[in-house]
């Protein structure tokens, strides 16, 4: 099974409604801290959690690393990252790396690409695929096998 | 007994010493401080909320009487520094004496963000909402800045907005603005300008790296310590982030970023910029002041 976590939804839920930037630390702790409580709650019904940031403006460093990083640490579950921008992956992919961990984003056609540190990427493709969660493509990329 | 602090004719970054020169000196004896701005011809975002960050020293010293602020006179002068919301932070800090006009709202569009205090992560949220509203248009038209570095701007901003709130242990300001820099480049900067006067880097990382330097702590070694590599007061490995992101993001679209806190100054300078890279033994200034340059893509587009 997939968990869907609406990143907007828990933004808003988490500071005031009418911002929809993750940013600051405060916050990025307070979001992630709810995510894992929604991760913690399917624990064992889900394989993957898809983190949807469809809707969310910017994110800063701090951010990526209070959430992105931090999950990708602990690992709850493999963790998917969907709805990110070109301007997302500007804080979070050098997050990542520095931390030497990787993410898994899917894009909108559904193959993976991951993200952060290449050898950190790699292993998380290849634990991905080993427990067939994820399987090669036939144009070569990688798609998640669960729906 | 009340010691003069003049505010230089043009002031910036550069002249941003010279101030903090007149203010140490002035503040020696403890007597009321009367900063003399009536000679102002200009002031660039840095220089009004560094303006704002003495007037928040000066009432940190425990007098019972606000320091003094002659306004400029220059009604153009006036205007600018109303506009930039200068007065309205001001208001609270100093007994401001001289003609003022009333309050407008900053609807020139140079003026992206206007002087705004930054206490709580609350208000960091504001100003990214804000500047993102106000900003992306001119940043990508007038700038020639990709849309992604308009988001990188964002989060410079927010970064930069962030060490008020975790580090300062008090209150500070912001402003944005764009303007047409003539005289050093012949090019459109945007600029963000912060200051508080609060603790200081050197105060804020002294607990985790004064150890590490021993004789060489300082404030120069401080600076150095959380620009360069990155270093946090925080335990926490995931800490010192956001100057390094900032970093990243100057040096990418060719920026500069100086920041300056008690008698130091560090910059990362682009090479249309002839700015020392670390200077020591400038004249003591509570808290930090952060200066951030993008300039008008073009040219200098890596």
């Amino acid at each position: 099974m997939i968990q869907h976590i609406d990143v907007r939804a828990v933004l808003q839920e988490s500071v005031s409604g009418v911002y929809a930037d993750l940013v600051t630390r405060p916050t990025g702790r307070v979001v992630r801290e709810r995510i894992e409580r929604a991760m913690a709650a399917a624990q064992g019904d889900a394989a993957i959690a898809r983190i949807d940031f469809t809707g969310v403006g910017c994110i800063d460093y701090s951010c990526a690393d209070e959430i992105v990083a931090k999950l990708s640490r602990s690992r709850p579950a493999v963790l998917v990252l969907t709805g990110i921008s070109d301007a997302h992956r500007e804080a979070i992919d050098p997050v990542l790396a520095g931390h030497r961990l990787a993410a898994l984003i899917e894009r909108r056609d559904g193959t993976l690409e991951a993200v952060g540190a290449p050898e950190a990427a790699a292993r998380l493709l290849a634990d991905l695929v080993s427990r067939r969660l994820a399987a090669r493509t036939p144009g070569g990329t990688f798609a998640l096998t669960l729906a | 007994m009340t010691r003069l602090v003049e505010v230089p004719a043009q002031f910036d970054d550069r002249s941003f010493d010279q101030f903090a020169g007149a203010v140490a000196q002035a503040t020696q004896d403890g007597e009321r401080l009367l900063f003399d701005a009536h000679a102002a011809e200009w002031a660039s975002p840095y220089g009004l909320v560094g303006l704002l960050a003495a007037g928040q020293a000066a009432r940190g010293t425990g007098r019972a009487d606000r320091p003094l602020l002659t306004a400029p006179t220059q009604a153009e002068v006036l205007t600018y520094w109303t506009r930039a919301g200068f007065f309205r932070e001001a208001a609270e800090l100093f007994e401001i004496h001289g003609k003022v006009p009333r309050a407008k709202a900053a609807d020139d569009s140079d003026v992206l963000l206007p002087v705004t205090p930054v206490r709580a992560a609350e208000d960091v949220h504001s100003v990214v909402s804000k500047i993102q509203e106000r900003s992306s248009a001119i940043l990508a038209s007038k700038l020639g800045l990709d849309p992604k570095a308009t988001m990188g701007f964002a989060m410079a901003l927010s970064e930069a907005c962030q060490n008020i709130v975790e580090h300062a242990g008090t209150g500070g300001w912001v402003a944005v603005q764009a303007y047409h820099w003539r005289r050093k480049l012949a090019k459109r900067v945007v600029v963000i300008a912060v200051a508080d006067a609060g603790v200081g880097f050197r105060h804020s990382l002294e607990p985790t790296q004064s150890k590490r330097f021993g004789a060489r702590w300082s404030d120069a070694a401080a600076l150095e310590a959380a620009l360069i590599q990155g270093v946090s007061r925080f335990r926490d490995p995931g800490r010192g982030q956001g100057l390094a992101g900032i970093r990243r993001y100057v040096t990418r679209w060719e920026g500069k970023i100086a920041i300056r806190s008690g008698t130091a100054r560090i910059a990362i300078v682009p090479r249309w910029d002839d700015d020392v890279p670390l200077r020591d033994g400038l004249p003591a200034f509570p808290g930090a002041q952060v200066l951030i340059i993008i300039p008008e893509q073009g040219s200098t587009k890596p």
